[in-house]
């Protein structure tokens, strides 16, 4: 499934999520890293990114997530939600879990 | 029997290369973990042969795979100067992450995600294989 990518910023204007659907790989990354430049703009606490929809992740996906730490900075939390077992597996190989916070969807 | 399959070296080589693995591991009977697992690490070492070995110029890379006994292989093939993913070592790298540098996660992702990986230089060609076994 090609990939997509949808942002929102909530009402409370303290956190931005982004809702990830497809196949996150080299060819799709440089859509994320945009969008993610540009939730980096509002002033917020949390990154929430709304994983039960992506279906793949290859190393370009876990560079996003690299990428958003730089930009959002130190301060804002970045949760993932819903990650599939395989994609969270990719996650958890890296050691990069222990710099997000990984939620079931249930747990929001 | 053999599958054979030759990509232009571009990044978006990704779904005839995701195409190849899948057909290969229902022939083989990975199961569904194995298969996300070979795609993968078929995926990373294709993009660092894109990104790296061609630098971004256009070359072939050649996948060929099959069953043999308990075990399915894919090897991957390209005209690229030599490099051997086995001598990388990606801790160093991997460790800078917490400074938010950017790790080097994909062959980390190839090499620990397959049963098996071996590299040869033969004729010219880098070949990496990779092997998934059967459970």
């Amino acid at each position: 499934m090609k990939f997509q990518a949808k942002i929102q910023a909530d009402d409370d204007a303290r956190t931005v999520t982004i809702r990830l659907a497809g196949e996150l790989d080299s060819g799709s990354a440089p859509t994320l890293n945009e969008l993610i430049g540009q939730a980096a703009q509002h002033p917020v606490d949390r990154l929430v990114l709304l994983m039960d929809r992506l279906d793949y992740l290859s190393s370009a996906g876990l560079r996003c997530l690299v990428f958003a730490h730089q930009k959002f900075g130190p301060g804002v939390e970045i949760v993932l939600v819903g990650t599939k077992r395989e994609v969270a597996e990719t996650i958890q190989l890296t050691g990069l879990d222990r710099s997000v916070t990984m939620q079931d969807p249930a747990d929001v | 029997m053999v599958q054979r399959l030759t990509v232009r070296a571009t990044t978006a080589a990704g779904s005839e290369v995701a195409g190849f693995v899948q057909a290969l591991s229902e022939q083989g009977g990975l199961t569904e973990r194995q298969s996300y697992r070979l795609r993968l690490a078929v995926d990373e070492i294709v993009t660092n042969i894109v990104l790296h070995g061609y630098r971004g110029q256009p070359g072939p890379v050649q996948l060929e795979g099959g069953t043999d006994g308990d075990q399915v292989w894919l090897r991957i093939v390209d005209e690229a100067p030599a490099f051997d993913p086995t001598t990388h070592d990606p801790r160093p790298r991997l460790a800078a992450q917490a400074d938010g540098r950017e790790g080097g996660f994909g062959l980390f992702l190839a090499m620990s995600g397959v049963d098996d990986f071996s590299y040869d230089r033969t004729d010219g060609h880098n070949r990496n294989t990779l092997v998934m076994r059967r459970s």
